[in-house]
């Protein structure tokens, strides 16, 4: 065909369209406000505050014996884990301190514990966790066993007769942590911050994109010209990856790197290809929610009703093998998992394609079929 | 004592920078029906929110039955004696609710008692003619049945005064005659007085006395009587061989010429019709080349749009545009350019268009008129590749519409009743972007975006952005999109609403020269009446059928032969002289503000007996006389005679 897609002028078509969507978006002021925001202060926000570790953990204790033992079981609740803010006086109170949230826990040494302890006997001390942040509550309690375990473990060998580490028969785990040393959270926070902002975008840019069209009813005036659905379609897509490309690479290298010293093992070329490959399949779904909306408002409401989902059937925030079957199967479908898995692959790990291939090959069959359904969708409503 | 309903007093309101009203005056009297008159945009809107006391402004002073209203409290003591009716088809009312639960609902806001909501209810529901449908949901409405429900909504809690913004916008002209008919008895019977808008120009007549709007400022006040008077001057109506060539001529020495089919219409300011013959005649025999000829005179008094776009004129407003004579003038082609054999699209069981067959030659502009919904817009649809038609052929621009739809949208231009242009992007990116998916090369793209610069008059503007430009070059601009590859056939759905006069006139200029000097077929869709007599040929669709198909000249003729003539009687009581009318037997007769229209068999004899029969009824007639018949006479005829007849059972 003369004028076919990627003749000339087809191709003509393309880039003055991918050039009318870039103008377009930089000049909605408010949208590259927010789009800015997204990719620096909201990622920086996510990367230095939200934490999955015990820090600081308010810890009052209930010493019923007042005896060298329990204070020095009591003494060994330190910072950074925990913070000890002193006895709590009667049961009573302790419950308050907890019900009042400005206690994390509280330690319940019973009297005679130390002189149990020296006549042999089991002991045991109870400890009341606040777990309505089950995260934080379940880290509190396997710590604080973890604490009294080895207590428990130094007075059973001194007893004994043994003193210090290595003189008796034990088993010593030797932990290697490999791709975050330090056990930084900002470099997994910011990460899955920057997927979740990536996401977002994809849904939301091409569907707005569309729907403006949709209410000025210029699209009634690209139907009429010699446009094909995929000629009017992919220029959008192009646009806005494009731009989510610009805003990666802002967060990456004007957030991440410099301030939380990411360090980037893998090959940049390949993370910027997937994460492409990533929003071409989520815009598809975006061009599918802007076939269903109306307006502006209504974009809003399908990107979030589309986003959440993802988020949780993605694994971002539980690892897929936790969840129940019948959502494990879910979150092989939603793309952000594939994307998961192949940008902390490749920014931590240092992965490569030969290694990521599979994610690649399942979001790539995603976005066509996505697309393609939304094209559809596009082609049968105007015509 | 007539005492003043609203008195308006130096109001200005702006908007950011933008003066939308800019030192308005006007003094509305008890029982008056008001007009405000204008384009989109003029500040006729601003106005009449601020006198319902719904928005605030930054000047002047403003008085409604005597209190002043400047702040919310004062326009709470004058809410109560207002009925305001928003712009917009039902945009007051609630769609999901019934006609009578519409009515309810507003009468019990405004705190009518029940025992006689239910009386006034069922008088006005009957006087619109709504009782029949008092179940039915208010989406399901048509427009017209939509502004009947939101005057009666206004109407419910008896307003002393009543605002109506546009309330004819958007609605076909059937329902705009009923409407205003109905408005009239009832105001007349109640002692209301009204204060009106309409952005269409022929419709003042409608008022007792107008106020011409134009870019915040008014810009006459009076009777529409008045100020036709104002500007004394002839129109001239006539044909000259060969019009090409006479109409640049004529149009450099008389502004306000216009082409309206094989007509021209000329406005001779400060001649009377001997003098107006005269200059008119010298002027065409200076036409270069052979002998114009000159033939079917007539010339009458000017109307209000003639005078209002001559004042604009000695205020500095230009009706001149820089067409220059194709340099490459195309060899006339005389094929068809558009041709639909029995098109038809059917959803689900909804004949939207039923065997529509026409034929549109090349250098013709042919007018689709209909109301909304008759099918116009399935039939552009069609025609230009978007909708697939069930059934039936077309070939348009030498393309078969079946085999061939992507040949087709490379050779036609489409431009929509919302000129779809970028409001985001500026004029000169607009023209790139679609010279651009025509597939334009750099050079011609430069080459046909100053092309349309020139043709729009947009010099000057040509970074701003397409969303602030006014109305009028918006639409050029729009028009000059859709051409930028040098189309065949053109598509125009609905291409004027909103436009002020001015505009209208220019764009209808370039249209004009686009079919007669390039040969472009142009097929546009309309209802504004007004505009349909610009065209070479009509089809007038009713329910997805072609009912008529003729020349403008030739459908009129065809009323008069059918119907009769129309005759203008100014009279001293028109609502009495109205009555008297319908009982001595006149069927078609209407009110214009205090002028009543019949359709007269026998225009001669009924001048002649008309006001003995009116004397009986106590009423002077002060003047009478033959009006022309207008395109809408002809719809308003056409249609209302269809309808009754779909209403019969067969």
């Amino acid at each position: 065909m003369r004028n076919g897609l990627w003749s000339p002028v087809g191709l003509r078509r393309l880039r003055v369209m991918t050039h009318k969507e870039l103008l377009q978006l930089f000049r909605d002021a408010a949208l590259m406000v927010f789009f800015l925001y997204s990719f620096t202060g909201d990622i920086y926000l996510a990367a230095s505050g939200v934490s999955m570790q015990l820090k600081h953990a308010a810890i009052a204790t209930l010493d019923g014996d007042r005896s060298f033992a329990s204070r020095e079981l009591a003494g060994r609740f330190q910072p950074p884990y925990f913070k000890p803010v002193g006895d709590a006086g009667s049961p009573g109170q302790a419950i308050r301190l907890l019900d009042d949230g400005d206690v994390m826990a509280v330690l319940d040494i019973p009297p005679r514990f130390n002189e149990r302890l020296q006549r042999g006997e089991q002991v045991s001390v109870q400890m009341q966790v606040d777990t309505s942040n089950s995260v934080l509550g379940f880290l509190t309690s396997s710590y604080g066993a973890q604490i009294v375990g080895r207590y428990g473990l130094e007075v059973a060998a001194l007893r004994e007769g043994m003193s210090g580490a290595g003189a008796g028969p034990r088993v010593e785990a030797d932990v290697r942590v490999w791709y975050n040393p330090n056990q930084n959270d900002a470099w997994f926070m910011g990460i899955s911050e920057l997927l979740t902002v990536i996401t977002l975008f994809s849904i939301l840019l091409p569907a707005a994109a569309m729907v403006r069209e949709k209410e000025r009813g210029t699209i009634e005036q690209l139907m009429v010209t010699p446009l094909s659905p995929f000629q009017i379609l992919f220029p959008k897509v192009v646009a806005m990856t494009l731009v989510i490309l610009a805003g990666s690479a802002i967060a990456l290298f004007g957030v991440l790197g410099p301030l939380f010293q990411l360090p980037m093992r893998g090959s940049l070329v390949t993370f910027f290809l997937v994460t492409a490959l990533y929003v071409f399949t989520t815009a598809g779904l975006g061009l599918l929610a802007a076939t269903v909306a109306r307006n502006l408002a209504q974009v809003g409401m399908l990107t979030v009703v589309i986003l959440m989902p993802m988020l949780l059937l993605s694994g971002a925030w539980t690892p897929i093998e936790a969840m129940p079957p019948w959502m494990r199967g879910l979150a092989w479908i939603s793309p952000l998992h594939y994307f998961l898995d192949a940008a902390y692959g490749i920014l931590l790990k240092g992965a490569g394609l030969e290694l990521l291939w599979d994610s690649v090959l399942a979001m790539t069959a995603l976005g066509i079929l996505v697309f393609g359904i939304g094209m559809r969708r596009f082609a049968r409503q105007s015509g | 004592m007539p005492a003043s309903v609203i008195h308006v007093d130096g109001f200005t309101k702006r908007y950011g920078r933008r003066l939308a009203a800019d030192g308005l005056a006007l003094d509305v009297q008890r029982g008056e029906i008001y007009g405000l008159v204008g384009a989109d945009g003029a500040g006729k809107s601003s106005l009449m929110k601020a006198i319902a006391g719904v928005l605030s402004f930054d000047a002047g002073t403003l008085e409604v039955f005597g209190i002043r209203v400047d702040s919310e409290r004062s326009a709470e003591q004058v809410k109560q004696r207002i009925g305001f009716l928003p712009q917009g088809l039902g945009l007051n009312l609630y769609p999901d609710l019934s006609i009578d639960e519409n009515v309810d609902f507003f009468g019990r806001l405004r705190g009518v008692p029940d025992t006689e909501l239910a009386g006034r209810k069922r008088l006005l529901l009957e006087m619109t003619r709504l009782d029949a449908f008092r179940q039915r949901p208010m989406r399901q409405l048509s427009g017209g049945m939509k502004q009947k429900l939101g005057l009666v909504c206004t109407l419910i809690h008896e307003p002393e005064l009543v605002i109506l913004d546009e309330p004819t916008t958007g609605v076909d002209p059937v329902s705009r005659r009923d409407f205003w008919a109905i408005l009239g008895r009832l105001l007349e019977e109640k002692g209301i007085t009204a204060l009106v808008s309409t952005a269409y120009l022929d419709e003042a007549d409608r008022f007792h006395r107008v106020s011409l709007f134009h870019e915040g400022r008014v810009m006459g006040q009076g009777t529409p009587a008045e100020l036709v008077a104002r500007v004394p001057g002839t129109l001239a109506l006539f044909r000259a061989e060969p019009q090409a060539e006479a109409l640049p001529v004529l149009k450099a020495a008389f502004p306000q010429t216009e082409a309206m089919g094989a007509w021209l219409r000329v406005f001779a300011d400060g001649l009377d019709p001997v003098q107006a013959r005269q200059a008119l005649g010298a002027c065409l025999a200076g036409v270069p080349g052979k002998a114009v000829r000159l033939s079917d005179w007539f010339a009458r008094e000017p109307e209000l749009e003639d005078v209002f776009v001559a004042m604009l004129r000695q205020r500095g407003a230009r009706l001149d545009t820089t067409l220059e004579a194709a340099a490459t003038t195309r060899p006339p082609d005389t094929g068809l350019a558009i041709e639909a054999r029995a098109l038809t699209r059917v959803f689900g069981d909804f004949r939207a268009a039923d065997a529509v067959s026409f034929q549109v030659p090349q250098g013709e502009i042919f007018g689709l008129l209909g109301a909304n919904g008759a099918g116009k817009t399935t039939v552009i649809k069609m025609l230009t590749g978007i909708l697939k038609p069930s059934s039936g052929e077309g070939r348009v621009a030498g393309a078969e519409m079946r085999s061939a739809g992507s040949a087709i949208k490379e050779r036609i231009g489409y431009m929509s009743q919302a000129f779809s242009l970028y409001h985001d992007l500026s004029v000169v990116e607009n023209i790139r972007l679609y010279a651009g998916i025509y597939g334009l090369d750099d050079r011609r793209a430069r080459q046909r975006s100053d092309w349309v610069i020139g043709m729009a008059g947009l010099a000057g503007y040509e970074n701003d952005a397409a969303g602030r430009l006014p109305m009028g070059l918006r639409q050029r601009l729009a028009l000059g999109c859709a051409l930028v590859h040098e189309p065949r056939v053109l598509f125009l759905d609905e291409p004027t609403s909103g436009v002020d006069p001015i505009g209208r006139r220019v764009f209808w200029d370039i249209l004009f020269h686009l079919s007669r000097r390039e040969g472009v077929a142009i097929l546009v869709t309309t209802h504004y009446m007004s505009e349909a007599e610009h065209c070479d040929h009509l089809a007038l669709m009713f329910a997805g059928r072609v009912v008529a198909d003729a020349s403008p000249e030739a459908m009129k003729q065809q009323l008069a032969a059918s119907i009769g003539q129309l005759l203008e009687l100014q009279v001293d009581h028109p609502a009495q002289a109205l009555a008297a009318l319908h009982t001595a037997g006149f069927a078609h007769v209407a009110l214009h503000g205090r002028a009543v229209h019949v359709l007269s068999p026998d225009a001669g004899a009924d001048l002649r007996r008309l006001p003995a029969l009116l004397s009986g009824a106590g009423v002077t007639v002060l003047a009478a006389g033959l009006r022309p018949l207008s395109m809408e006479d002809v719809f308003v005829q056409r249609i209302t005679a269809l309808e009754d007849a779909a209403r019969r059972p067969s």
